[in-house]
């Protein structure tokens, strides 16, 4: 176990790991998406209540989940980073900002649009909205701040410490309906006991959501791939790892 | 086809979702760019830090070969 963890400090067998892990994940993602969308579309019965509209949900929900996903998983990097002085930790953290800010802002389009006919509102300054769109300045926040110091070092600790406060804003997010009385519905999926949906809705959704979860791995090891090159641009090993 | 379960319905009537097509088609389309934006921007990150790191060893071995250049005139005046 200890071997492995040590393993990711290597930058080489980070880059190596992600270049073979990357086309699989993408792979995956493609049919775990494609077979979503199909029976999300197609096959699944409108809502009693919502119509067709609820199919919003099936590109909504796994981006709400992954924008809450990709943070933690930023956190936890720049957390082992600042512990135990991996470099690659950083590496990580920043390769997973752009992805879980883009979809922090899809899902909030989304329940916006989703909104609109549901609520009679394109916005609400609702708890779960506004938390929401609290991570995505958190996101911005945190790629702002890596960038905006001359020493890269330098700007990666700052970004992960603010990576590590933000944190706290994910519970948040996820207890919002329940601790505050809010336009938006409760959880139906992640739920303690059986979720509420009917099996011929709830298996396109997590078939989209693992779909995103795996596009998140893949993407996360294109731009990791950029990460370690940048940083290890005068290492002999990124010679061999190139002309390979 | 689509939109209604066990019932077979046209090609239009899956289009407009009920009537709320100008909502549930822009999402599945932003999600389109979203993804697509994730994809393209990763892979030029990736191409574009490929090639900074081979000009950087290009530079590197020029200047290996450079100063190898100079340091031969120097070691023959040396021996004259």
């Amino acid at each position: 176990m200890w071997t492995w963890f040590y393993k990711l400090a290597s930058p080489p067998y980070v880059y190596g790991t992600a270049a073979a892990l990357a086309p699989w994940f993408l792979g995956l993602a493609a049919i775990a998406i494609g077979y979503g969308l199909v029976d999300g579309l197609v096959f699944a019965p409108p809502d009693y209540q919502q119509g067709d509209a609820f199919r919003i949900i099936y590109v909504h929900v796994p981006s709400a989940w992954l924008s809450l996903f990709a943070y933690v998983g930023m956190a936890v990097a720049a957390a082992i980073a600042l512990i135990w002085r991996i470099k690659m930790g950083y590496a990580v953290a920043a390769a997973s900002a752009p992805i879980g800010a883009s979809f922090t802002l899809l899902a909030l389009v989304t329940g916006s649009l989703w909104g609109r006919p549901m609520w009679g509102t394109f916005w609400a300054w609702d708890p779960r909205l506004t938390s929401e769109l609290i991570l995505l300045f958190l996101y911005v926040g945190v790629m702002s701040l890596r960038s905006a110091f001359e020493d890269p070092a330098r700007g990666d600790r700052a970004a992960a410490l603010l990576a590590l406060v933000g944190v706290v804003n994910v519970p948040i997010i996820h207890f919002s309906v329940v601790w505050w009385n809010s336009l938006h519905q409760g959880a139906t999926v992640a739920r303690f006991g059986k979720p509420t949906m009917a099996a011929s809705m709830l298996w396109p959704l997590l078939s989209m959501a693992l779909g995103f979860m795996l596009f998140y791995g893949a993407v996360l090891c294109m731009r990791l791939q950029g990460e370690v090159l940048n940083r290890e641009r005068q290492a002999k090993w990124v010679a061999e790892a190139i002309k390979s | 086809m689509g939109g209604g379960g066990n019932k077979i319905v046209t090609g239009a009537v899956f289009w407009s979702m009920g009537g709320y097509a100008r909502y549930v088609w822009p999402c599945f389309a932003f999600a389109g760019v979203i993804l697509g934006w994730n994809l393209w921007s990763a892979r030029r990150y990736r191409v574009a830090a490929q090639l900074r790191a081979r000009r950087a060893l290009e530079a590197a071995d020029a200047d290996t070969a450079a100063a190898t250049v100079v340091a031969i005139p120097s070691t023959v005046g040396e021996k004259a």
